[in-house]
């Protein structure tokens, strides 16, 4: 990785970048924000390729061309959560700017198929996940995925994130939590070590959508059709930056089109207190359908 | 923080309450006002009036999971969030009601949780703290004992763990009541479930004059009897609702006035009433002998 950090206020910042860019810089001074930008909020600004976000107490941050990033931390903020945000909000951006769209889920690699699960923050695409990566299958990548999609074919682009899971689903999973690292000082969340070699580009053969109710049953349905377009576009990790960001978002058209032919996608309803295994036992007959 | 480049209107009519207390019954009767039929709409059409406290409203508009953020963190951008989340329309007379249990407060910024500048009012459900006890015991499937204490926790809240919504600060029942009634930001219409219970056409007439909705008695009539406790219990059993917790039997459960004196104990209802006295003898759940009404 080609990276450059300048440390002034936090120094020996340890700064890993999920993939490789041309600049990773760490500044002193306040970021500039955007002027007149498509998408201007108090705390984010966003045009076709720059983006700015301010997470209050924590840092700021600047993002153009895809490829340079520059980060301001606030005063007393900490490491693990520079980190933290730089990883999640700051990377969907990089994706953006590149055109590289980003899905919000996780991705592993099952009986030699590319699976992804998708869903909204709190659905268990990751403790799912987990329970699948602790023998049948190998991880990819958590909570964001990149997919490279052309006519021919829709790959997983492998990144280095490690798995996030809560204490309670590391108990439930039977991990023992051997001073895991924590996404930030005040969550009890943690990062699974990964010590296994980052995989290969793989080609995404099966879309799950996870989702939950408050009934006691799981539910399932595959998509067809125009379903799976519209789904699919909900899948977009960071879907509200595309508002600043027009013509991105038209490249994007025609690609979750083909897509949406290239995949399978059903969407799964999991009861609100379920088994993690229990889920992962569930999807496993869907992908075996 | 510079909020000038969000072209602000005024379009947020707030649904307070401390939970249990006729606001999801009153999300039920404005649903079946609006849309005007003479068949009662479906449980399913309450999204029309969503919880302000989403986490995927929260991280659609604001770009952060809630679930990775402290609980005051989430709360520094809330504010904004409401900014955002209601200027996305086109229509310049859309009105977005928002259900809340949050008492009035600021974030650690010394910024109201709820702007003002956005709101066009709030309407405000009380209902007298015995039987919101007694209620809520059966909602969350937990014991009285609980809701007793949370009733009187001044620092009282709910969700925001791992899952679910994001966490709302609700103070005690009378703190709630008081955040609302005695903030001067936002106007606000106070209702007592036990008047939209025994005087129903007057009531919930008075709300929809605030709403600044167009009053019509017959439809004022039709859209009361819609919405009838034992008519959404009906619904209820047939289809479900997507607002009950998964281990709790119903949401719409007995919807009575003076329920609790079956349930609360003695000492339960002493403490209670105690603690939150001139608040009760405000809305008139206690006489000026001290004696409870119901």
């Amino acid at each position: 990785m080609n990276t450059h950090t300048h440390t002034h206020t936090h120094t020996h910042m340890n700064l890993n970048f999920p993939i490789d860019i041309d600049t990773l810089a760490v500044s002193k001074e306040p970021i500039a924000k955007l002027l007149n930008p498509r998408l201007s909020n108090p705390h984010l600004q966003i045009d076709e390729n720059d983006f700015y976000l301010n997470v209050y107490d924590v840092a700021s941050y600047r993002v153009q061309n895809g490829n340079n990033v520059l980060i301001q931390p606030h005063e007393n903020s900490d490491e693990a959560s520079i980190r933290l945000f730089l990883n999640g909000s700051v990377l969907g951006a990089v994706l953006h700017q590149r055109g590289l769209i980003p899905f919000h889920g996780s991705t592993f690699l099952y009986e030699g198929k590319g699976v992804m699960i998708c869903g909204q923050s709190g659905a268990g695409k990751s403790s799912t996940t987990a329970a699948f990566c602790q023998k049948e299958a190998a991880f990819i990548n958590d909570d964001i995925t990149p997919i490279k999609i052309t006519k021919d074919a829709a790959t997983i682009i492998p990144i280095r994130t490690r798995i996030k899971l809560w204490d309670d689903s590391l108990e439930k999973l039977d991990i023992e939590n051997t001073k895991f690292d924590q996404i930030r000082p005040t969550l009890e969340k943690f990062y699974l070590p990964n010590d296994a070699a980052f995989q290969e580009e793989q080609e995404l053969h099966h879309i799950i959508i996870l989702g939950k109710h408050n009934e006691g049953e799981y539910k399932s349905n595959e998509l067809e059709g125009m379903a799976k377009f519209n789904t699919l576009r909900k899948q977009i990790y960071r879907k509200m930056y595309l508002k600043g960001m027009p013509e991105r978002e038209k490249t994007y058209f025609k690609q979750l089109f083909n897509l949406a032919n290239k995949v399978r996608i059903t969407k799964v309803i999991r009861p609100q207190k379920s088994s993690i295994y229990d889920t992962k036992e569930y999807i496993k007959t869907i992908l075996a359908s | 923080m510079n909020a000038t480049t969000i072209d602000l209107k005024k379009n947020i009519m707030w649904l307070a309450s401390y939970p249990k207390s006729g606001n999801t019954w009153f999300r039920m009767f404005l649903a079946n006002y609006l849309k005007n039929d003479e068949e009662p709409v479906s449980l399913d059409e309450i999204e029309s009036t969503p919880i302000a406290s989403s986490p995927v409203d929260f991280e659609e508009t604001m770009g952060f999971n809630p679930f990775e953020m402290g609980l005051d963190e989430v709360d520094l951008y809330r504010p904004d969030m409401y900014k955002i989340i209601t200027q996305d329309t086109e229509d310049e007379n859309e009105v977005f009601y928002k259900k809340i249990h949050d008492a009035y407060t600021l974030n650690t910024n010394n910024i109201p949780i709820f702007p003002a500048e956005v709101s066009i009012g709030a309407v405000y459900f009380v209902r007298n703290p015995l039987d919101v006890c007694v209620s809520y015991a059966n909602h969350s499937s937990s014991n009285i004992k609980r809701k007793v204490k949370l009733i009187l926790n001044e620092k009282g809240d709910v969700a925001g763990r791992k899952t679910g919504q994001l966490r709302q600060i609700m103070l005690s029942w009378k703190s709630h009541y008081d955040s609302w009634k005695s903030q001067t930001e936002i106007p606000v219409h106070i209702v007592r479930y036990e008047d939209m219970k025994q005087t129903p056409m007057e009531t919930f007439g008075a709300i929809i004059k605030f709403l600044k909705l167009d009053y019509d008695k017959e439809r004022l009539g039709r859209a009361i009897v819609n919405s009838d406790f034992k008519l959404l219990q009906q619904m209820e059993a047939e289809t479900g609702f997507k607002e009950k917790a998964q281990f709790c039997e119903n949401f719409f459960w007995k919807g009575t006035i003076g329920n609790y004196k079956e349930h609360l104990s003695e000492k339960q209802i002493e403490r209670i009433v105690t603690y939150s006295k001139e608040t009760m003898i405000e809305l008139g759940y206690i006489d000026s002998k001290g004696k409870l009404t119901v």
